[in-house]
């Protein structure tokens, strides 16, 4: 019977094409294991950075994108100069740099850096203001404060670029995976500082100012006996609560500063006599993801971002004086930082002022004097 | 509006401006124009009062659909 149908000539046909598929299913087997190690990285590589590629036009759009306010910025603040001259200066602002103080011998490098930060901010701020001469003074610093925005973003832009470059170079397909994994996060930081542009544009208070509005409000319900700028963009008013006396520490607002706690509150306990109670820093903290924005949590230490020189002057003080230090942070994410002040946030201060006022009335004896600092950028905060 | 413009604002939210009058203690709200801060004194009319001492005392976005996650 196994003749007979071998003899078939319908048989002999359907055992030809499964001769043949069984010899294409073996081509390509061997082929897959030959090829497969030669080209397969190659093309997942050429995947990686079509996709980089991608993201890394929408960061340039974002980079465009604001540099184009800035320089909308400059013209509506009295900004004369022909198109190409601003072009050309506001890329000289977009690309400076500040070099780090050597750190083999780290004795003395926080005033060293504090050096180095003083020239290049008041270099800084000196450049836009010949950008715009007739603008008022909280106008530079918002527009100083917008220059800066465009000079991150312009930074993040270079920096994927360069790694997208090396990348495709050497076809280093573990630096172009790298880089690909931690696009969205870089991509959200960058949305985050587009967003920022508007708000230093228009003057509007930001999410980092929570500390100053904190300071602010204090201010407001208690009374103030007196008020001085003691350091650059920095502000101490003397004000009464409850029998004690609160040093308000905050930037010099309208415009956008950050001001220079630190030396405020060297100069507050190095002027006055009298014996400092407790030292109190409001801030806005960075929270994780799933925490709600806004939450007001209390703990101890200095709550001061940025490069450390005001935290090292504060704690420095603080220990020599044995003063206590305390502080209460709200929460907020980057993009909820740097863009507009959102409305959870407004109401979280008052919760905040609570806090302040009872730590006030727990830990300073009546008579006693408290240090309040308001950390933060001032901008759309006025006294 | 065109398609740039559209684009260009996309995600971001204008803040509204918070006005409280120092005479009846009304607060109302307005668009933020450029000039607003917190703490401004602005002579714009109440309208509960008329009255044209007015303080502006916060400047942020609204929240309507607020989730905790």
């Amino acid at each position: 019977m196994h003749i007979f149908e071998a003899l078939n000539p319908v048989n002999a046909v359907s055992d030809q094409i499964s001769v043949l598929l069984q010899l294409l299913w073996f081509v390509f087997f061997i082929s897959f294991f030959f090829l497969y190690p030669m080209f397969g990285q190659r093309a997942q590589m050429a995947f990686l950075l079509r996709d980089i590629e991608k993201k890394l036009n929408r960061l340039k759009l974002i980079s465009d994108e604001v540099k184009q306010r800035t320089i909308q910025g400059i013209r509506q603040n009295g900004g004369t100069d022909q198109e190409d001259v601003l072009s050309q200066k506001l890329e000289g602002l977009l690309e400076y740099f500040y070099i780090q103080p050597e750190s083999m011998d780290p004795v003395g490098i926080v005033y060293k850096l504090e050096h180095i930060l003083n020239i290049g901010e008041n270099r800084f701020e000196e450049q836009v203001a010949s950008l715009v001469p007739s603008a008022p003074t909280h106008k530079v610093k918002s527009l100083t404060n917008l220059v800066e925005v465009a000079r991150a973003v312009n930074f993040i832009y270079r920096v994927v670029r360069h790694y997208y470059l090396v990348g495709k170079k050497t076809a280093n397909y573990v630096l172009a995976l790298q880089l690909q994994m931690q696009l969205p996060q870089i991509i959200e930081i960058a949305e985050a500082y587009r967003n920022a542009s508007f708000a230093f544009l228009n003057g509007q208070p930001i999410g980092d100012g929570v500390g100053v509005l904190v300071a602010a409000k204090f201010a407001r319900e208690s009374k103030i006996i007196s008020t001085s700028e003691v350091v650059k963009d920095t502000s101490v008013s003397l004000a009464e609560f409850e029998g004690r006396k609160v040093y308000i520490v905050r930037a010099t607002g309208p415009g956008g500063t950050v001001g220079k706690p630190g030396d405020a509150v060297l100069k507050v306990i190095n002027d006055s006599n009298e014996k400092i109670d407790l030292i109190i820093t409001v801030d806005a903290a960075l929270k994780l993801e799933g925490e709600e924005t806004g939450k007001v949590i209390e703990g101890v230490g200095v709550a001061i971002g940025g490069p450390g020189v005001d935290k090292f002057k504060i704690e420095t003080i603080a220990r020599e004086k044995n003063i206590p230090l305390y502080a209460i942070v709200i929460y907020q994410s980057i993009t909820e930082a740097i863009t507009p002040l959102k409305e959870s946030i407004v109401k979280s201060a008052e919760t905040a002022l609570m806090r302040v006022k009872q730590l006030i009335k727990e830990k300073a004896p009546e008579s006693g004097v408290v240090i309040l600092t308001g950390i933060g950028n001032t901008i759309g905060i006025g006294m | 509006m065109p398609t740039a413009q559209r684009e260009q604002l996309k995600g971001y939210v204008p803040p509204m401006t918070y006005l409280k009058c120092e005479n009846c203690g009304t607060v109302n709200s307005r668009p933020h124009v450029d000039g607003d801060y917190i703490f401004k004194s602005v002579e714009e009319k109440c309208p509960k009062c008329g009255a044209t001492n007015m303080t502006i005392i916060s400047i942020h976005v609204e929240e309507k659909n607020k989730r905790a996650k």
